[in-house]
């Protein structure tokens, strides 16, 4: 299943929210994992895993989405496990650092912690497509116009990052052919040597793209672009659903703040 | 009726200047070749059309709309639509039918006429099945559809086409054709910058440049058969009409008016039979 980030077609009920619903509620859930109390990790990681199953996802998809992460994982576990202070476990310690009860509870919290933020945020974009990603994005930093931030340039620049990326590792592979094709090596030589062949891939890359931006400049200026306001195709309209949606985020995010202040 | 009227134009002050003193009108409804060699200034002229270069002297007047007035420039190039030769930094959006939606969003029109308008476009130049696919798994003759659908749909009086065909195959250089001679019986009005002389044969009107002005006006079956000056400008004539100059220069007795294969085949064949009955 997809590489972490990636946007996995489908139909479900979570593909067809609001992309504005899932911003708000994947920001919500952010919060809470990381301000509220533990217990609330269990709930979400619950949340979660049926999100996952109503997106038509399989679980390996949770599994899969932390792969990438998979090392820093690891050493937020291990600088947690060897620096909190508290009760040294039995004689795990050495040179003065010591593997404490603390430590070894609170490395799996942020552990956990951490993999839940991957998760909700794993969910989001793949359930949304870039583009309404961009346009969700673009409406709701609209208050944000009246203090002269140009929202939606920065939504068009988004946009436009996304459709030149394929365009951009095309042309990596080309310029590194056109260089193997005229002698050059990548793949041999000590790491120092492979560098340098690779900073050879970097001026004709810059040149490439300074072109590509000129001629899609004007491009787009043919196309009556002007900074401001534009609208899209697909509009964005509030539906039961996503407002049924937005409610249980709430509710629940409220529910388990609360029940932190109980326990 | 695009008019322009005396336009000079340079990229920079004191550089001699890439167009000097063009002027011509193009009427609403025709099929406009314009051919000249490289850097002659085509490019130019037509970033004229469209209000992305104002000239330094002289006016482009689009509909009775000057393109020196910067409140005009939206309903100018709302009218006056331009596909480029490299459909690649043409495309803007993620899928097709989102980059076909840029220009009408630049419009601020509401999303169902976008919708509306996204569909027609993709239908006329064939692509409607593929609306959902991300560019860059395109061909290039499909960019260059893509990119043709993307001006369709902000319903454009005349599009002026920089050498569409350039970057493509046979195959798909045939698919842009069509949709070319498709657009111009739909009353759009084309103009068609290209180096190939075949693919202007059934022009209204060939405007030929060299230069930075304008040296030749008037229907392919006037201009296209000047093999000789043709030449001397660095132009081809279409392949058919340079066989009958040359077989006119080696003696035959052919005239090379032909422009189309068709055509050659008949005269050619009127020659040797003529030829044939002289013997007999």
């Amino acid at each position: 299943m997809g590489v972490t980030g990636q946007y996995i077609p489908g139909d479900s009920v979570i593909h067809r929210l609001d992309p504005r619903v899932k911003i708000v509620s994947t920001v919500m859930l952010s919060v809470l994992i990381l301000r509220g109390p533990v217990a609330a990790c269990i709930v979400l990681t619950l949340f979660l895993m049926v999100l996952v199953a109503v997106a038509g996802f399989s679980f390996r998809f949770l599994t899969g989405s932390l792969r990438p992460v998979r090392f820093f994982l690891l050493l937020f576990f291990v600088l947690h496990l060897f620096f909190t202070r508290g009760k040294t476990i039995g004689p795990l310690s050495w040179w003065g650092v010591s593997v404490t009860e603390e430590g070894l509870a609170e490395g799996m919290t942020v552990v956990w912690q951490f993999s839940l933020l991957i998760w909700s945020a794993a969910v989001l974009t793949a359930t949304t497509s870039p583009s309404e990603l961009v346009m969700a994005i673009d409406r709701l930093l609209n208050p944000l116009k009246k203090i002269g931030i140009p929202c939606h340039d920065i939504a068009t620049m988004a946009s436009i990052a996304l459709r030149f990326f394929p365009v951009f590792l095309d042309e990596i592979e080309n310029v590194r052919e056109a260089q193997a094709a005229r002698g050059a090596e990548f793949k041999t030589g000590g790491p120092w040597k492979r560098v340098k062949a690779a900073s050879g891939l970097l001026i004709p890359l810059v040149f490439s793209f300074v072109r590509k931006a000129e001629n899609l400049a004007v491009a787009m200026e043919a196309r009556a672009y002007a900074s401001g306001p534009r609208t899209y195709m697909k509009d964005l309209r509030m539906t039961g659903t996503d407002y049924a949606a937005l409610a249980i985020t709430i509710l629940l995010t409220g529910l388990l703040f609360f029940s932190g202040n109980l326990l | 009726m695009i008019k322009a009227r005396d336009i000079s134009f340079s990229y920079e002050r004191g550089q001699s200047p890439i167009l000097k003193a063009v002027s011509l009108d193009i009427p609403e409804g025709g099929y406009v070749a314009l051919i000249g060699p490289n850097a002659c200034g085509k490019t130019s002229l037509l970033r004229h059309l469209d209000g992305l270069l104002i000239p330094d002297s002289g006016e482009v007047l689009v509909d009775g709309l000057n393109t020196r007035d910067p409140g005009a420039l939206k309903k100018i190039r709302q009218l006056v639509g331009l596909v480029f030769q490299n459909p690649d930094t043409q495309i803007v959006g993620t899928t097709v039918e989102e980059d076909v939606s840029f220009g009408p969003g630049n419009l601020n029109l509401p999303s169902a006429e976008i919708k509306r308008r996204v569909e027609t476009a993709l239908e006329t130049v064939g692509m409607e099945r593929h609306a959902k696919r991300a560019p860059h798994t395109l061909s290039s003759g499909e960019k260059q559809l893509v990119a043709i659908a993307g001006v369709l749909a902000m319903k454009p009086r005349y599009i002026a086409f920089d050498e569409p065909t350039a970057n493509l195959d046979p195959t798909a250089r045939k698919r842009v054709l069509e949709v070319l001679k498709k657009l111009h019986r739909e009353e759009i009005t084309v103009i068609h910058v290209t180096h190939q002389m075949d693919e202007i044969v059934h022009a209204d009107e060939v405007l030929v440049m060299s230069e930075g002005t304008i040296v030749g006006r008037s229907n392919p079956g006037e201009i296209l058969p000047r093999v000789e000056w043709l030449k001397e400008l660095g132009l081809d004539a279409p392949r058919v009409t340079e066989l009958l100059w040359q077989l006119r220069r080696m003696g035959a007795h052919v005239t090379p008016e032909a422009l189309t294969l068709d055509d050659a085949c008949e005269h050619l064949y009127a020659a040797i039979e003529k030829r044939g009955q002289r013997d007999r």
